[in-house]
């Protein structure tokens, strides 16, 4: 089932509503509330992460779509943008986590967030787009993975 | 974002209150930053944040960090249930957190 997309200015100020569209759609897979929230957070981390770094800030142009589909088995969130290609399985990820606070690097913290938090994470560039594609299976556990 | 902060026995008290992502983070930084002053005892209450993003917790560090430049102290209190389920994970466990207000403002308190 396809759904509905929303598409929003490439801007730290569309954070907000892109997550109320994450939520909705949670909702409308049953994702119970911790799953959803950590949905809601990869998804923001890893929009956050193409105004950061896809140069989304720089190009007055840049946008990001939103949408989703929900099967039986999970809620694929799809988030593409116009930006710089920007792979962010590529970043620097928890290598650092161990190290003390203070001398801990706090970038690629995000972009680890957002992997760790959802079932399978997918990047494609095609067509002068990123892809990042976010899924969450509708049951826990997940009937594959656990 | 809303940041109010009042003075409580000596306890410089911070109550954040809405979202703290990548576009509000910056701009409660702002208003924090200043309140890290030498010595200083701060209580920073999260328990009316909604959600908090890695934006948030990089704020929550710079301040912990800024804090203890000056040989001041923080604690955090509040923290949501969703919140505690991600943060935790290696990056608050340095701060001291307690769940209610009236923790926080004890063990700051007793220094």
């Amino acid at each position: 089932m396809n759904n509905d997309n929303v598409q929003v200015p490439a801007s730290f100020d569309s954070l907000s509503s892109i997550r109320t569209y994450v939520m909705q759609a949670a909702s409308a897979a049953g994702l119970e509330h911790k799953r959803a929230y950590r949905l809601q957070l990869a998804v923001d981390e890893i929009a956050t992460n193409v105004v950061t770094h896809g140069g989304g800030s720089e190009q007055p142009d840049a946008y990001i779509r939103v949408s989703h589909e929900i099967t039986d088995e999970c809620l694929t969130i799809v988030l593409e943008d116009n930006s710089h290609p920007f792979d962010p399985t590529q970043q620097t990820l928890a290598s650092d986590i161990n190290a003390p606070l203070e001398e801990r690097p706090i970038g690629g913290l995000g972009v680890y967030l957002a992997l760790k938090n959802v079932d399978t994470f997918t990047y494609k560039y095609a067509n002068q787009h990123n892809r990042n594609i976010l899924v969450m299976y509708r049951q826990t556990p997940p009937p594959e993975t656990q | 974002m809303e940041i109010r902060s009042q003075s409580v026995d000596g306890i410089v008290v911070v109550t954040l209150v809405g979202e703290l992502d990548s576009r509000t983070a910056p701009i409660a930084q702002a208003q924090l930053i200043p309140l890290c002053q030498p010595d200083s005892k701060i209580l920073l209450d999260v328990s009316r944040v909604e959600y908090m993003s890695s934006a948030g917790l990089r704020l929550m560090l710079l301040l912990y960090r800024q804090t203890s430049n000056v040989q001041g102290q923080i604690v955090l209190t509040g923290l949501s249930e969703d919140m505690k389920d991600w943060a935790i994970t290696g990056f608050l466990t340095f701060f001291r957190t307690y769940d209610t207000r009236d923790e926080g403002l004890q063990a700051l308190q007793l220094e």
